[in-house]
């Protein structure tokens, strides 16, 4: 599976992108993301264990609130974006 | 008097005469400040029918009773007037320091009438205030009429000034304050270059008086923590600007590309938040009292395209990078940096230039009439249109009439994507539902910042809406309206609301004028401008008709992306909309509805 890292989550992920085995859930995917890029990215997407609300984490485009929340299920071929909380325009 | 300063300007610049007169206190407690009480100025002295260039239009320069006060992003006022490039209500707001030097020096606003003989500017300096010739600054850009009123008048004055371009009368023309910040949309400017009327230069010593000091502080201070401490206002935008949101539209499907072609820019990443804190950022700056600090100071060291300044913005940033088919940051930035000199408004620019590529891709434009070739992804036409643009040379001179006029005159008018003729900004509706609601219902013609429902929509801030869906962004949008009616009338930043929300507002409005009202009381402010705003364009002639989108959005499907196969499904969102308003099928407001809101006139 395919992983877009944009604004901070960059620096602490040290790519821009990245190519992970494929996690049965979201939450799985966030949990080896934690476990693979180091504290900041695992104290940043996780709150207490659970996928923190303050990331906008995008399933092909579509934000994990409207796909069912950490528990959505992805196929190998997902392309999931993982933001930081940000708005403006 | 507390908040409020109490006296108006009234300049009459056929007379050359200067009135201070007491501010229309009642009108004041129901219509706030800034964009509410300029609007109701408007509409009880102006003929909504008014030609925007004539001597019978007014501009009207207000602030906020928070504006100047130690509220958080106190920093705003706003010019109204009858806009040329809508012919709706025109009411724009900017940040930096002019509205609160106003302040300081006395005055709630300024009202212009009439059209002066030759070129003058206004000089404000305390009790002073003087009509002068300006006739050595007409055709100078902004940077050099800022420079030029600052040297000869006070070290610490504040000027907000038209550029060439609304001298020339082009429908976007912006007017600038600080060099740098812009009532940006609708062509106000070209307004006050209608009226030969250059430059307002003030300087102010006094201070603004708030009811309840103690507890205006903890309110101010309550506000200003919890936007440091909120991911979005405390870190995003200070970091990264508002530019940051260019990858999530383009993730999400709705980044207008190439004139509305499409949701997805290839590209995209290379005109994002990212790549210019990157490249180009020297520094983030703030306006005054702000808390968050989202401007970005920019320099292009070298290439083709040097030059310093500020910005862009997310919306100039795509208007220019997206929707032109751009991904040269530097071309993007250097254009950007010429409308804030030549005094345009970006978002009107490139999106007119986004049009006409689209035009001569289909034919309806040849390369002799414009003078060169223009197709999509070219750079270098973007930062030419937009000098000619300004000066209302070449192409420029029809540039300049924004992208309905242009496409109407050679006979497609489908091709503009705009809504009561002025262009929509960075949100693809039909990857964000609401935001096609937002702008068919929009008091001043396509626009972002009178309903921002990308916030809850795409952000999940402060709510989760699914973009995709018509449910309740009809009720979402009215809360949004009101709300934001309330924060550009009380004299503050709309960002404030990415990070607090009406408790906080209005508790700084109630301690700082010294009101005991609920929340809802203040909410119902907003309604109460919103709704007069409609009636003002209901007067000059709009109708239902009027609040509609773009045939493509209503029509031609998103080829690509998330939202692939979506339209906008705006006929059930209105028809909700309407009825939550309490208007009639027709959406004019019911004399129920006027009566219980106490709008007169």
């Amino acid at each position: 599976m395919k992983v877009n890292f944009y604004a901070y989550f960059r620096e602490y992920a040290n790519a821009k992108e990245l190519t992970v085995d494929h996690c049965a859930t979201v939450e799985e995917l966030i949990i080896l993301l934690g476990q693979r890029c180091g504290p900041r990215m695992h104290k940043e997407l996780l709150n207490e264990g659970t996928v923190s609300d303050q990331v906008i984490i995008l399933v092909n485009g579509r934000h994990i609130a409207h796909l069912g929340g950490p528990q959505a299920r992805l196929q190998p071929d997902d392309e999931i974006s993982i933001f930081p909380l940000v708005a403006g325009g | 008097m507390f908040g409020w300063k109490g006296t108006l300007l009234r300049v009459n610049l056929t007379e050359k005469t200067i009135q201070k007169e007491p501010l229309n206190m009642k009108d004041a407690e129901l219509y706030l400040g800034a964009r509410g009480l300029g609007t109701k100025y408007m509409i009880d002295e102006v003929d909504p029918k008014v030609e925007p260039f004539s001597p019978e239009n007014k501009v009207i320069f207000m602030t906020g009773p928070l504006t100047g006060t130690f509220a958080a992003c106190s920093g705003r006022y706003v010019v109204v007037t009858k806009a040329p490039l809508t012919g709706t209500i025109g009411a724009s707001n900017s940040g930096g320091h002019f509205g609160p030097e106003l302040k300081f020096a006395g005055y709630d606003g300024i009202i212009f009438e009439g059209k002066a003989d030759g070129p003058v500017y206004l000089y404000i300096n305390d009790d002073q205030v003087e009509i002068r010739s300006a006739a050595h600054l007409w055709g100078k850009d902004v940077h050099e009429t800022t420079d030029l009123l600052v040297a000869e008048t006070e070290e610490d004055a504040r000027v907000a000034c038209i550029g060439p371009a609304g001298e020339r009368l082009v429908k976007f023309a912006t007017i600038m304050n600080d060099k740098h910040r812009a009532a940006g949309r609708s062509g106000l400017g070209a307004v006050m270059g209608s009226k030969n009327l250059k430059a307002v230069v003030v300087r102010g010593t006094g201070a603004v008086a708030v009811a309840q000091p103690d507890a205006f502080l903890a309110t101010s201070m309550d506000a200003r923590t919890k936007l440091k401490a909120h991911p979005v206002t405390g870190v995003g935008l200070p970091t990264y600007g508002t530019e940051v949101l260019v990858n999530v539209l383009n993730q999400s499907g709705a980044l207008p590309t190439k004139n509305f072609a499409s949701g997805k820019f290839d590209r995209a990443d290379e005109t994002g938040g990212e790549t210019l804190r990157e490249k180009y950022l020297v520094r983030n700056k703030g306006c005054f009292g702000c808390s968050i600090g989202c401007a970005r100071v920019t320099r292009i060291s070298d290439g083709p395209y040097q030059g310093f300044g500020e910005g862009p913005e997310y919306e100039a940033g795509w208007s220019y990078g997206a929707n032109c088919g751009i991904h040269d940051l530097a071309a993007i930035t250097k254009a950007n940096f010429i409308c804030n000199e030549l005094g345009l408004d970006p978002i009107t620019m490139g999106a007119t230039i986004a049009c006409a590529m689209e035009m001569m891709k289909k034919g309806s434009l040849s390369r002799e009439q414009v003078g060169r070739d223009l197709v999509f992804g070219d750079a270098e036409a973007i930062v030419e249109l937009t000098r000619q643009t300004g000066l209302r040379v070449g192409f420029g001179d029809q540039l300049a009439e924004g992208s309905y006029r242009l496409a109407e005159s050679y006979g497609c008018p489908e091709l503009s994507m705009t809504v009561k003729k002025q262009e929509l900004p960075a949100y693809d509706p039909r990857g964000v539902q609401g935001m096609g609601l937002e702008y068919a219902t929009s008091n001043r013609g396509g626009c972002h910042v009178r309903g921002y429902l990308t916030a809850p929509e795409i952000l999940g801030v402060p709510e989760k809406l699914d973009p995709l869906t018509t449910e309740g962004k009809a009720f979402w949008l009215k809360i949004f309206q009101d709300l934001t009616a309330v924060i550009d009338s009380a004299g503050i930043c709309l960002f404030t609301s990415l990070g607090i929300g009406l408790p906080e507002i209005a508790a700084q409005i109630r301690t700082a004028v010294g009101w005991d009202c609920s929340d809802e009381a203040i909410l119902e402010l907003g309604e109460r401008i919103w709704n007069l705003e409609k009636l003002f364009n209901l007067k000059a002639g709009f109708s239902k008709a009027d609040d509609t989108l773009p045939k493509r959005l209503l029509e031609e499907p998103l080829p690509d992306g998330p939202a692939k196969g979506k339209v906008v499904e705006l006929e059930p969102m209105l028809e909700e909309y309407y009825a939550l308003r309490g208007w009639d099928a027709d959406g004019i407001p019911t004399a129920e509805k006027t009566k219980a809101l106490t709008i007169e006139g």
